[in-house]
């Protein structure tokens, strides 16, 4: 790299550190830790929207009086003092609060941190440098992202949290404390397409509602948080996601322009808002929120600077205060308060900012292609319209739904058509593995027949008496727990905030026809071929044992401990028994065998499931080495003589 | 005879214009289709990828949270069903009822926005778990009036080419017209079909002892895509001379097939019974039959590779699938790999292969799109390696079930290169959607300025 280059990117070095220090501030202080301070002493309802009214007003009060002509002439002053009233306000936090002292602090905080923003955002070209300006700021911004994300840091104390941005505030005086001379050719080749003040303020509006709301949902839901902010990987990856859109921010900025990332920003946030209403989609909604947040978090602070030409100074400081003060307070307080009393950001409204912010974009396509927009908009409507008047007709007819008619249409809603079928096919090896086959008359009475055509996992028509209901369960949330080498998806979301998981164990256990019970006798009368039993290993069987079996007969078994209390009786730890479905007089040959029927059919009536699609040989193994290793003859009791069960 | 009025219609000179303009128009309306085809085949794939790397790594699963594998495959089968293996009909039907002309291809592209608009709320409805349950009918809700609506604003534009063609007096022949409007009347049927089919409360014949279709079913499911193959050449080619033999006796064995068809009724009749796979062997004749039917037309010089490539993927599709129903070989194969083998010989092979071949024909010159040598090796190779390695695992699966439910190395190892099939099947898509996106841009571009430089 040649010389004049690198110290034109060095030059910077303040600018990118003074943007890092008030997202930090802003991020970990205003929005965390003073919060959870004042959890930590009590205040909350009425009393903390109070407090955080008073932080709004300050801030924005701020953000517009420094606007003024009388505060223009020392900037790196004004800017030093910022840090200063921050810093103290961070400070002071650590010490004993009441509810007055509260309010003051988080009047401070709020002042502080507008006078800050607007400061440092209109007079940047002090300290950014002359060259490379949307580079440095996508750098400072990843940065901040990225050190708050930082686990230590996220997961400090409030009073650590405090210190540290304190911390940070000096070392943002002294950053503050050079300038650099203004250069007029600043960031040329920047992509500059004409977007009206209005219209970015607008968006900058919707986008922080957006994402203020979304925050809070995040912040006051558990299973939202858990999937989000907590956990060591999820914080790197956060943090590497905001660092990585913030440079991807400050690129498309300087290729693409202004209208290009805030599109961009929308979308992701939007469909991070729209997934946070299905909480099993709460991964790629992580995903999402941070890459938009980053997106324009960049072109907050760029846009006055570099992207929106201004005819003075002066017409710069009252545009960035009017962003900060209308799109920044204003914006994020309506997004709390539409969270805190919806509990969600409402589909219309993200509809809305989509549209408010995309719209302007695409009205040239719009009417370029009229003839298209019009049929297509005619035709999704048209469509509504039939479609919600034959539901409203419909509705009034419909039954109310049994849990089992629920869960057939969970099973039809989840596609498990795609990978189970319903059918054993009579006079085949399904029978022995399956169940008995049904009549077509009773496959015909359904609407419509699950029949399915691909077997990726076992064939359900009589899963109700093969599986017990705990089971099921168990294999829900975790399939691979349960049955070992599964491919099965995790449904356990589907236990998360509604019936549809118990209605779907609900349906598949009345899956059972009433000729199961003649079927039972076949299963007991099933017996390995001799050649099976000799070519069965007692030393694959151990493998096998540890594979399949392990998790329930271990005492460290996963399934065993996480499902403990919920088995109709807690399965023998193998190595201690008892043993209540063999007989202590059985020779050990029947044993064997009595032992292979368990194993492959399992024990109606108990959680103990079948393994059907097990080859022979595998089922004898596993047999031949629980008879030789931990079948112990005085641990084998008679079936009448049931005692010693832990529950 | 050809229903095709644009393939016959020559200018004179008074028309020189008036032709050029139409001519561009055409243009563009096919690039728009086989855009619009291509961009479901690429994401169809780009599904099955997906779907094909959850049966190998399931631990990409809770990246996904409840777009789960079941919900993911309603929409990898019906866009390859309702766009990909439909929209390249459509620009033939744009051809026989004269869309390509103005001022009816004026709304072809909103027409094909419209369908793809109808296929992406569709998806997002099977995502979102809304789903009749039906395999390749799980059309419901909104979902399940919105893409009959958009097949009938497709049948209304086609019903206003053909008024506007009958006015123009472009087409003169009055079986010609006679066969249109035939035409038109049972394509009116198709949007109610599928409204009417996506019930939960009908069910076709069951096959008693594999709960799958039965030969019968077979019989009339295949029988009506020899009717498309029969069809085909009238609407986009000529006769190589008149009354040719082959062709009339097609069409008699097909007349005859039908009625064995309506003979067999649609009874739950098991495979195991002589009359309905010696009926479902009927169809073995259509081997040596169709291309000697096909050779009988003329065809663009650019569509040979494509033609032997359908003709020979016919030649293997016809008598597995013949075999495949037959006694104790079903039994085998049936709920396993080796049938989803066979779908892909079917749909990847056979069915991608003929609507190419026909894309390419409609397109003449433009068809330049689908003839890189490299993406056509490439698909082909692929989609035969492909159904191989799904023989081979529906092979041993069928003699072990534990093969696919409690997966081993070797279960690992041909998914893991069926995944990779998979990748190069989307790559060679990728690069027909590439060049057909360049042309769409091109056509698009070129429209004014070429009817600027007419006008002069």
């Amino acid at each position: 790299m040649p010389a004049s280059r690198f110290s034109n990117l060095a030059a910077g070095w303040r600018g990118v550190c003074l943007v890092a220090i008030t997202y930090i501030y802003f991020l970990i202080f205003a929005q965390f830790a003073f919060l959870n301070r004042l959890n930590q002493i009590g205040i909350a309802g009425a009393h903390l929207q109070q407090i955080m009214a008073t932080m709004a007003s300050g801030g924005i009060a701020l953000s517009l009086l420094a606007t003024l002509r009388a505060f223009e002439p020392w900037p790196r002053l004004r800017l030093q003092i910022s840090y200063i009233i921050c810093g103290a306000a961070a400070a002071l936090t650590v010490l004993p609060l009441n509810l007055p002292g509260s309010i003051a602090l988080s009047f401070l905080v709020g002042s502080g941190l507008g006078m800050l923003t607007v400061t440092l955002v209109s007079n940047l070209q002090l300290w950014i440098g002359p060259k490379h300006g949307l580079w440095k700021i996508g750098a400072g911004t990843g940065i901040g992202y990225f050190v708050c994300n930082l686990p230590a840091l996220f997961t400090a104390t409030p009073n650590t949290q405090s210190v540290t941005a304190a911390l940070l505030c000096l070392g943002g005086i002294f950053a503050a404390s050079k300038t650099l001379p203004p250069d007029a050719s600043c960031d040329e080749g920047v992509h500059r397409r004409e977007l009206s003040f209005g219209v970015v303020l607008a968006a900058f509006t919707a986008l922080i509602w957006l994402d203020s709301a979304a925050f809070f949902i995040i912040q006051n839901t558990p299973s939202l948080k858990a999937g989000t902010w907590q956990g060591t990987f999820h914080l790197r990856a956060n943090g590497i996601i905001h660092l990585t859109s913030a440079l991807a921010s400050a690129f498309l900025l300087r290729r693409r322009g202004l209208s290009v990332v805030l599109g961009l920003a929308v979308l992701a946030l939007s469909f991070a808002c729209l997934l946070l209403h299905q909480p099993g989609q709460v991964l790629l909604a992580s995903l999402l929120y941070p890459t938009g947040v980053s997106l324009y978090s960049v072109a907050l602070v760029a846009y006055p600077l570099f992207l929106a030409p201004s005819t003075s100074p002066h017409q710069r400081t009252f545009r960035v205060g009017m962003i900060y003060a209308v799109a920044g307070w204003f914006g994020s307080a309506m997004g709390i308060g539409m969270a805190q009393h919806l509990r969600q950001v409402p589909i219309p409204f993200v509809v809305l900012a989509a549209v408010l912010i995309l719209g302007p974009a695409f009205i040239p396509y719009v009417r370029h292609y009229w003839r298209e927009t019009t049929l297509v908009g005619a035709a999704l409507a048209v469509a509504l319209c039939i479609y919600l008047a034959s539901s409203a007709s419909g509705r009034k007819s419909q039954p109310t739904l049994t849990a089992e008619e629920r869960g057939r249409q969970v099973y039809i809603a989840e596609g498990c058509i795609n990978c189970h079928s319903q059918y054993v096919r009579p006079g085949s090896p399904d029978v022995l593995m399956w169940g008995p086959a049904g009549a077509i008359e009773d496959l015909r009475s359904q609407h419509p027949p699950l029949i399915g055509n691909r077997r990726q996992g076992p064939d359900l028509t009589q899963v109700g008496g093969r599986r017990s209901s705990l089971w099921l369960k168990a294999h829900f949330f975790n399939p691979r727990e349960v049955s070992h080498a599964s491919f099965m998806p995790s449904y356990g979301y589907l236990f998360n905030d509604s019936t549809r998981g118990d209605d779907l164990v609900h349906y598949l256990g009345s899956l059972k026809s009433p000729q199961y019970a003649e079927h039972i006798t076949v299963e007991q009368r099933w017996q390995p071929a001799e050649s099976e039993i000799a070519a069965g290993s007692p030393k694959e069987g151990a493998h096998l044992y540890m594979e399949y079996c392990a998790t329930c007969h271990e005492p460290g078994g996963l399934t065993r401990s996480e499902w403990k209390s919920h088995f109709t009786r807690l399965p023998p730890d193998l190595q201690a028994g008892p043993w209540l479905h063999l007989t202590a007089s059985d020779p050990s040959t029947r044993r064997i065998l009595r032992l292979a029927q368990i194993i492959k059919f399992g024990i109606p009536g108990t959680d103990m499931p079948g393994h059907e699609y097990l080859s022979d040989k595998q089922v004898v193994s596993i047999s031949l080495w629980l008879n030789q290793s931990i079948v112990l003859h005085q641990r084998v009791a008679n079936i009448e003589n049931r005692s010693g069960e832990d529950r | 005879m050809s229903l095709s009025s644009s393939m016959d219609f020559v200018p004179d000179a008074a028309e020189a214009s008036q032709s050029e303009r139409q001519s561009i128009a055409g243009r563009q309306v096919m690039a728009a289709t086989a855009w619009h085809s291509l961009l479901w085949l690429v994401v169809a794939n780009c599904v099955g990828v997906l779907l094909a790397t959850m049966l190998l790594l399931p631990r990409i699963d809770p990246l996904l949270g409840d777009w789960t594998y079941g919900r993911w495959m309603p929409v990898h089968m019906n866009l390859q069903l309702y766009g990909w293996c439909s929209l390249p009909l459509v620009g033939f039907l744009f051809v026989v009822y004269g869309v390509r002309r103005v001022p009816a291809a004026r709304w072809a592209s909103p027409v094909l926005w419209l369908w793809s608009a109808a296929l992406g709320v569709g998806s997002s409805s099977w995502l979102s778990g809304h789903s009749s349950g039906k395999l390749f009918l799980d059309w419901t809700g909104y979902s399940r009036v919105l893409f009959p609506c958009a097949l009938l604003c497709l049948w209304g534009l086609l019903a206003a080419a053909f008024v506007i063609e009958y006015r123009g007096r472009t087409s003169s022949l009055l079986t010609a017209r006679t066969l249109k409007f035939a035409g038109l009347a049972l394509l009116l049927l198709v949007p109610a079909l599928i409204y009417i089919a996506s019930s939960p409360a009908l069910y076709p014949p069951v096959n008693p002892d594999t709960g799958g279709p039965t030969g019968a079913s077979q019989l009339e499911s295949t029988l009506v895509i020899i009717a498309i193959l029969l069809l085909l050449p009238f609407g986009i080619s000529d006769r190589e001379r008149r009354g040719s033999p082959t062709i009339a006796l097609a069409w008699i064995v097909f007349a005859a097939e039908c009625l064995l068809s309506l003979g067999l009724g649609r009874a739950d009749v098991s495979h195991h019974k002589p009359t309905q796979w010696i009926s479902l062997g009927s169809l073995l004749v259509w081997i040596p039959l169709t291309p000697a039917y096909y050779s009988g037309f003329h065809w663009h010089e650019n569509t040979r590779r494509w033609r032997i490539a359908f003709l020979c993927w016919w030649s293997i599709l016809v008598p597995t699938g013949w075999m495949l129903f037959l006694p104790g070989v079903l039994d085998h194969f049936k709920f396993t790999d080796g049938l989803v083998g066979h779908s892909l010989l079917a749909m990847a092979g056979f069915v991608s292969s003929l609507l190419i071949f026909v894309l390419v024909q409609l397109m003449g010159k433009d068809g330049w799109i689908f003839n890189r040598s490299w993406s056509f090796y490439l698909w082909q190779a692929s989609v035969a390696a492909y159904v191989a390695i799904m023989f081979f695992a529906g092979w041993r699966e069928g003699s072990d079930p534990s093969f696919s439910i409690t997966p081993g190395p070797l279960r690992n190892s041909i998914y893991a290169l069926r995944l990779l099939l998979g990748i190069l099947i989307l790559v060679a898509s990728l690069d027909w959607f590439r060049n057909a996106s360049s042309l769409l841009g091109e056509t698009n571009a070129s429209m004014p300025r070429q009817i600027a430089a007419v006008s002069s």
